[in-house]
C-alpha cells in the first residue's frame, strides 16, 4: 500500500499524525527567540602583546612581524592586518566566514605558543581576544542628574549597574560620563620648596597616618581586650590636620602646603543628553544570549531600579537595539499572514469552491510549521532571513496540492466515488509532483552549501524552503487526498449569491482560456515571427540593464546616527564641549526629525569597557542621535546624514568627522565602505600618495567621510636629560623621571574608605603649576643625599612629534583612504575611484588596491554565481531525468532568460539595484519559472503520447494547463507582493528580493505561455520531419535493392 | 453455472463488491490492475504517462438464476458515467470441483 492509499483508508491515522506535527510545531514557535538576523560566527581574532617602552617602529620589527609570519600559517586566514604603536601591537587575523572559530582559536594559541620565545625580554605574553557582534550593546540608558551629580557614579554604580549585571545574559555593564571620586591633594611647589618637602615624602606621611592596626590583645581581670589603633580618615577633610614637618620650631600642617579636595578624577569624559549632563550606561550582552530577551528583563526592571534611585536621578532608555529587531520582526510577520490571505483568495477565485480551497490551504500551515520544529531542533531564531524564508515559501507550497486536488476534482467529475478519485487521482499525478518539489529542492538545498557571508546568510533560507517544499510535498500526497475523499461532492449545490458572483468569473475564464488557445495556435503557425519576437524583446530588455547599479546589502534605516567628530589633536576638552553643544543645538533646529542626541567628550578612563573600545580622547566627540520612526518622518535617515556631513565640511575648525547612518550597530545594513588600501614601505611616499588620493576622491560623486588611516603625528613634550648631568647629581633617568611623573600625573598616596567602597589619595602638582615648559623645567629632584637640582639643569624640554602608529596588511606596510558609499552604488564609485587612482602618480615601490564592501561584494557575488550556474545543472538533470530526454529540458530552459528580463525591468522601474537579495532572487527564479514550463510540456507530452498532432497537442495542452500556471503563478506572487510593498522597518532588506522574483515571474510567465509552445513546435516538427526522411530514406533503399535485383 | 467475467475501471471496485454482496455472490477472483481499451469508445485504460487510469478485473462463478440480476445491476452502475467504462461477459462453466 502506497503513501495516499493508506492516508484516504486511514483517515483518523493521517489526521492525527499531522495534528501532533502542528502541536510540536506550536511548542516549538512558543520556544523561539527572536533575533534580527541568523547567528554569525564571529571571523576576527584580535592578539594584543604590549612591549612596554617600545616604539611604534620597534614593536613593529621586534613583535609584530615575527608574530605575523608565524600566524600567517594558520589555516582559512583570509587577512592579517596589524597596528603598531607605542608600547603596543595589535594583530587582526580575518578568517572565511563560517569556520569554527574555536578550532581556530586553538591553533592561533598553539602558534602563538611557538614564537613566545623568539621575542625579545621584556615583551609581556600576547593576548587572544575574540570580537563578536556581541560586542554590541543591547540597550544605552541615560542618567541626568542635578544634586547628586558628584556622587552619581557610585549611585549608578551600586543601584542601576549592579541590577541589571545580575539578569541572565547580561555581558558588562559600563558607566560612561560619571565622575569617579578622588580626593585630591594639591601642592604648591613654591612652598613645598621653601619646606623642603618633597612630594614623596608627603605621600609617605599620608600613607601613614591613614592606617588601622591591632595591637594584640590583652587581659583585664577576666576578660581578654583586644588592642586597636583606628588612625584611618574618616572624612577626608581631617587630610588638612595631617603634620607633614617642622619648621624653625613650628609644625607644618598639610593644610600649609597643599589644598585638599574632595573631588572626583581629573580627566574624565562627560556625557550629555539632549542638553543636560548625566552619565551613560551601556549594556552589552553575553555571546550567544538573546538581546530581546535581555531588553525585555532590563526594561521590566527599570521602574522598580528607578524607584530606589534618588528623586532628582532620572533614567532614561536612549535606545535600545531589541526594539528595532521588534519593528522588523513585526513587519515581517505581518507580511507573512497577508501572503496567506492572499493566496487563499487566489485560490477561491480559481476553483470557487470552498470545501477545495480549505483542503488545498491546509497544507499552508501544516507545511510552515513543520519548519518552526527544524528551527526549534537546530537552535535557530525568528529572524529576517527564516521569516522571509516563510513567506517566499508561502506561494509555493499549494502548488502541489493544487495540481492533484484539480486531478482528484476530474476523477470525480467522470464519476469515481470521492475515495476510488482521491487513490487513482492521487496517483496518476503523484510522479510529477514528485519531480517539480525537486527541482524547487534543486535551487534551495544548494543554498545549504554555499560559503562565506553569502552561506552564512542564506544556509538558514535553504534549510527552511526545502524542509518546507518537502512537508508540503507529502501532505500533498496524503492529507490533501485524505481530506478530498472525506470532503468533495460531485455537483455541490451552491447558493444563488455564489452563483451571481462567481459566474462572471468562470465565464471570463473561459474566455481567456479560448482566446489563449487562439494565441497558441497562430503562434504554432508562424514560429519564426514568434522566435524573432522573443529574441528582439530579451536584447531589447537587456541593454538596459547596464543602468542598474550593484550593491552588496542594501542598507537599512532604522533611524541611528552615530558620529565621531574630531577637532584639532590636542583641543581642550573644554574647547571640545562647547562645539558640541553648538553642533547639538544647531541640529536640533535644523532637522527635527532627530528625538535624542547624546554625545560623550573627553578622555575615557581605563576601568570603562565600552568606553576604552572606542576612539576618545580631549578632542573628540562621539555623538549618538535617534530619530523618529521610519514611518513618521519625510526625509530618510541617509538624507540627514549627507545634510549633516556637509555641515561639518563647512566647519574649518573640524578636522576629521565620520558620520555613519545606521549607528554602527549592525554587522549588516550599514552603508557600504570603500576603502583604498596604499601599500609601500615608505611613510612618506605613502602618506603622499593617501592624502592626495584623499583630497581627489572628494570629487567622486556620492563618496563621503573620506578619512586617511594613518593618524596625525601627535605633539608632545619630551624630557632629554643629560646623562652625565644626571651622573654628577647622582641621579639616574628612572629616578628622575619618576619624580617627573609624580609631580605632573601625581601619586597615590593612600586610599580613603567610606562605606565599604575606596577611594584614591592623589598627590599632585596644582593645576596652575603645570601648565607650562616652565613650570616642568622648574620641577625639583632630590637625589639620595638629599641635594636638589631643577630640572632644566639636568636636560631640556623639547616639543616633539611622535610618529604615527604603523599598519600592516598581510604583511606589509599600509595607509588605508577609507569613504562611505552614500547616493549612489558601489560599481559607479569604484569606477570614479579607479578614475581617481590611474590620475595619481604612484612610486614604483607603492601600490594600491581597493577594499571595503566591494571586495565582499565581488566575494558574494562570486560564490552565487557558482551557486547560480550549479543550480541550472541541478535543475536541468532533474528536469532531464523525469522527462527522459534532453530536448525538453532544453526547450524549458528558454524560460528562463525571460526572468532575466523581468528582474532588469522590475529593477529599473522601482530604482533598485542589483545586490545580494536581488541575486539570490534570481537564483530562487530559475526554479519557479522552469516549473510552469515543466506543466506545459508535461501536458503537451501527454497530448501527443495519446495521438495528437503536434499542433493540436500544443493548442490543447496550453488551454488545458493554462488555469493551473495562472493559479500557481499568482499565489507566488501575491504571496510576496506584502514583502515586495512592506515599508515597516527592516523591510529594505528583503523587498529587492520580492521585487526581483515578482519582475521575472510575471514577464516569465506571460511570455514562456507563448515561447514555450512555439518552441515545443519547432523541436517536434524538425523530429518528426527526421523521423519522416529516415523512413523515405529507408524506402528508397528498398525500392534500388528491388531495381538492382 | 455461468461465469462472470467483469473487467472495470479501478474507481468501480468499491460498487461492484457492494453489488456482488447484494446479490449474495460470495466466491470471487481479483486482478486489481489489468489493462485495456475499449472496442468502440472510451479512454485507454494503460496505467502509463498517456493514459494513467487502469482496470481491475474480477472473474466470479454463479449459479444461472444469478446472472440476470447481477448484470442488471452492472448496466445500471456503468450508465452513471460514460467515461469510466465497465463491461461484464458470461460464459459456461462445464465442470468444477
Amino acid at each position: 500500500m502506497n503513501l495516499y492509499e493508506s492516508a484516504v483508508k486511514k483517515p483518523v491515522m493521517t489526521s492525527l499524525i499531522f495534528i501532533g506535527v502542528m502541536i510540536i510545531g506550536v511548542f516549538a514557535f512558543n520556544k523561539l527567540p527572536i533575533d534580527l538576523l541568523p547567528k554569525i560566527e564571529t571571523n576576527t581574532i584580535m592578539i594584543i602583546t604590549t612591549y612596554q617602552g617600545a616604539s611604534a617602529s620597534d614593536v613593529e620589527t621586534n613583535v609584530t612581524r615575527p608574530l605575523e609570519s608565524t600566524l600567517n600559517t594558520v589555516s582559512n586566514l583570509k587577512n592579517i592586518i596589524s597596528t603598531s604603536r607605542e608600547n603596543r601591537s595589535i594583530i587582526t587575523l580575518e578568517f572565511d566566514y563560517g569556520q569554527d572559530i574555536n578550532v581556530i582559536t586553538n591553533d592561533v594559541r598553539d602558534k602563538l605558543e611557538m614564537v613566545k620565545s623568539y621575542l625579545p625580554d621584556g615583551v609581556q605574553s600576547p593576548i587572544i581576544f575574540k570580537f563578536s557582534t556581541d560586542m554590541i550593546p543591547v540597550i544605552m540608558m541615560s542618567a541626568t542628574a542635578d544634586k547628586s551629580l558628584p556622587g552619581l557614579y557610585k549611585i549608578l554604580d551600586d543601584k542601576v549597574a549592579n541590577q541589571i549585571a545580575r539578569i541572565d545574559g547580561v555581558g558588562s555593564v559600563s558607566i560612561n560620563g560619571a565622575p569617579e571620586r578622588e580626593i585630591q591633594v594639591y601642592i604648591d611647589p613654591v612652598k613645598l620648596e621653601a619646606y623642603h618637602l618633597t612630594i614623596e615624602s608627603i605621600a609617605q606621611y599620608i600613607r601613614m597616618e591613614n592606617v588601622n592596626t591591632p595591637a594584640g590583645s590583652m587581659d583585664v581581670g577576666n576578660q581578654t581586650y583586644s588592642v586597636r589603633v583606628e588612625g584611618q580618615f574618616k572624612e577626608s577633610s581631617e587630610l588638612n590636620k595631617i603634620v607633614v614637618g617642622n619648621a624653625n620650631g613650628k609644625t607644618i600642617f598639610l593644610s600649609d602646603v597643599a589644598t585638599v579636595k574632595d573631588d572626583h578624577q581629573e580627566r574624565l569624559q562627560e556625557s550629555f543628553t539632549n542638553g543636560v549632563q548625566g552619565a551613560s550606561i551601556v549594556v552589552q550582552k553575553q555571546s550567544g544570549s538573546n538581546t530581546v530577551k535581555i531588553a525585555n528583563e532590563i526594561v521590566k526592571q527599570l521602574p522598580e531600579i528607578q524607584k530606589n534611585l534618588p528623586t532628582d536621578v532620572k533614567l532614561n532608555v536612549l535606545f535600545d537595539t531589541s526594539e528595532n529587531i521588534k519593528h522588523t520582526i513585526n513587519g515581517l510577520t505581518e507580511t507573512v499572514l497577508y501572503a496567506f490571505f492572499f493566496v487563499m483568495l487566489v485560490v477561491l477565485f480559481f476553483l470557487g469552491r470552498w470545501r477545495a480551497t480549505l483542503i488545498i490551504i491546509i497544507t499552508i500551515p501544516v507545511s510552515l510549521i513543520a519548519s518552526f520544529i527544524y528551527l526549534g531542533a537546530t537552535g535557530g531564531t525568528l529572524n529576517i532571513i527564516s521569516l522571509s524564508s516563510l513567506s517566499l515559501a508561502i506561494g509555493m507550497v499549494v502548488d502541489d496540492a493544487i495540481v492533484v486536488l484539480e486531478n482528484i476534482t476530474t476523477h470525480i467529475e467522470r464519476g469515481s466515488r470521492p475515495k476510488s478519485a482521491a487513490i487513482h487521482g492521487t496517483n496518476e499525478v503523484a510522479l510529477s509532483v514528485v519531480a517539480s518539489t525537486l527541482t524547487i529542492i534543486a535551487v534551495f538545498f544548494p543554498f545549504t552549501m554555499v560559503g562565506g557571508m553569502a552561506g552564512v546568510m542564506f544556509a538558514q533560507l535553504g534549510w527552511i524552503v526545502t524542509i518546507i517544499i518537502t512537508v508540503s510535498m507529502i501532505c500533498a500526497l496524503s492529507l490533501t487526498p485524505m481530506l478530498a475523499s472525506q470532503m468533495l461532492r460531485l455537483d455541490p449545490k451552491h447558493s444563488k449569491a455564489f452563483k451571481t458572483i462567481y459566474t462572471p468569473i468562470e465565464r471570463s475564464l473561459d474566455k481567456l482560456d479560448n482566446n489563449y488557445g487562439r494565441l497558441v495556435n497562430w503562434a504554432a503557425r508562424h514560429r519564426k515571427k514568434v522566435v524573432g519576437f522573443a529574441v528582439l524583446f530579451f536584447v531589447l530588455s537587456i541593454l538596459p540593464g547596464k543602468f542598474i547599479g550593484t550593491d552588496f546589502i542594501p542598507p537599512q534605516d532604522n533611524g541611528r546616527v552615530a558620529a565621531t567628530i574630531e577637532l584639532p589633536i590636542g583641543t581642550k576638552s573644554e574647547i571640545t564641549k562647547e562645539v558640541a553643544v553648538r553642533l547639538e543645538a544647531e541640529w536640533k533646529k535644523k532637522y527635527p526629525e532627530i528625538t535624542m542626541i547624546n554625545y560623550n567628550v573627553g578622555q575615557a578612563s581605563s576601568s570603562n569597557v565600552w568606553g576604552s573600545l572606542q576612539t576618545n580622547g580631549s578632542h573628540i566627540i562621539t555623538m549618538n542621535m535617534a530619530m523618529v520612526d521610519l514611518s513618521e518622518r519625510k526625509r530618510s535617515m541617509f538624507e540627514i546624514c549627507d545634510s549633516i556631513r556637509s555641515n561639518l565640511d563647512a566647519m574649518p575648525e573640524i578636522q576629521k568627522s565620520t558620520i555613519l547612518a545606521g549607528g554602527g550597530m549592525s554587522m549588516m545594513g550599514g552603508q557600504s565602505t570603500l576603502d583604498v588600501e596604499v601599500y609601500g614601505f615608505d611613510f612618506n611616499q605613502t602618506d603622499k600618495v593617501a592624502n592626495e588620493l584623499a583630497k581627489k576622491l572628494k570629487s567622486v560623486d556620492g563618496l563621503q567621510n573620506i578619512n586617511v588611516s594613518r593618524g596625525d603625528y601627535t605633539p608632545e613634550y619630551q624630557v632629554e636629560f643629560d646623562r652625565e648631568k644626571l651622573a654628577q647629581n647622582g641621579l639616574n633617568i628612572a629616578t628622575a623621571s619618576n619624580y617627573l611623573s609624580n609631580r605632573i600625573n601625581g601619586l597615590t598616596a593612600s586610599l580613603f574608605r567610606e562605606d565599604g567602597e575606596e577611594y584614591r589619595i592623589n598627590v599632585v602638582y596644582g593645576p596652575e603649576y603645570r601648565q607650562s615648559i616652565e613650570a616642568v623645567e622648574n620641577i625639583l629632584i632630590y637625589n639620595s643625599m638629599g641635594q636638589s637640582v631643577r630640572l632644566k639643569e639636568l636636560g631640556k624640554v623639547v616639543e616633539r612629534f611622535t610618529p604615527p602608529t604603523i599598519e600592516r596588511k598581510n604583511r606589509q606596510r599600509v595607509v588605508t583612504v577609507s569613504s562611505t558609499v552614500s547616493g549612489t552604488t558601489i560599481d559607479k564609485a569604484v569606477a570614479g575611484i579607479k578614475d581617481q587612482l590611474a590620475s595619481i602618480e604612484t612610486p614604483s615601490d607603492v601600490y594600491t588596491k581597493i577594499a571595503g564592501t566591494y571586495i565582499e561584494q565581488q566575494d558574494s557575488f562570486k560564490d552565487l554565481g557558482i551557486l547560480l550556474l550549479l543550480i541550472i545543472l541541478l535543475v536541468f538533470i532533474v528536469m532531464a531525468s523525469q522527462f527522459e530526454s534532453l530536448t525538453y529540458p532544453f526547450i524549458i530552459m528558454f524560460s528562463v532568460p525571460f526572468a532575466i528580463s523581468g528582474v532588469v525591468i522590475a529593477l529599473l522601474i522601482t530604482g533598485s539595484t542589483l545586490n545580494m537579495m536581488s541575486f539570490v532572487g534570481i537564483i530562487m527564479l530559475i526554479g519557479i519559472v522552469v516549473k510552469n514550463g515543466i506543466v506545459l510540456v508535461d501536458y503537451i507530452n501527454l497530448n501527443r503520447e495519446r495521438g495528437m498532432g503536434i499542433i493540436h497537442a500544443v493548442v490543447e495542452g496550453g488551454k488545458s494547463r493554462l488555469r493551473p500556471v495562472i493559479m500557481t503563478t499568482a499565489t507566488t506572487i501575491l504571496g510576496m507582493m506584502p514583502l515586495a510593498l512592506s515599508t515597516s522597518s527592516g523591510s529594505e532588506m528583503w523587498k529587492p528580493m520580492a521585487i526581483t522574483v515578482i519582475g521575472g515571474l510575471t514577464v516569465s510567465t506571460i511570455l514562456t505561455l507563448v515561447i514555450i509552445p512555439t518552441v515545443y513546435s519547432i523541436f517536434a516538427g524538425s523530429g518528426v520531419k527526421r523521423s519522416r526522411r529516415k523512413m523515405r530514406h529507408a524506402f528508397h533503399a528498398k525500392q534500388l535493392d528491388q531495381h538492382n535485383k | 453455472m455461468k461465469s462472470l467475467f467483469i473487467v472495470f475501471d479501478q474507481g468501480y471496485y468499491e460498487q461492484i463488491l457492494a453489488i456482488l454482496n447484494f446479490n449474495h455472490v460470495r466466491g470471487f477472483t481479483r486482478w486489481e490492475e489489468v489493462q485495456g481499451r475499449g472496442s468502440v469508445a472510451g479512454e485507454p485504460h494503460y496505467g502509463n504517462h498517456a493514459w494513467p487510469s487502469l482496470n481491475s478485473s474480477i472473474m466470479t462463478v454463479i449459479s444461472d438464476e444469478k446472472v440476470k440480476p447481477l448484470l442488471d445491476e452492472l448496466r445500471t452502475l456503468d450508465a452513471t458515467s460514460e467515461l469510466m467504462g465497465l463491461r461484464a461477459f458470461v460464459w459456461n462453466i462445464e465442470d468444477s470441483i
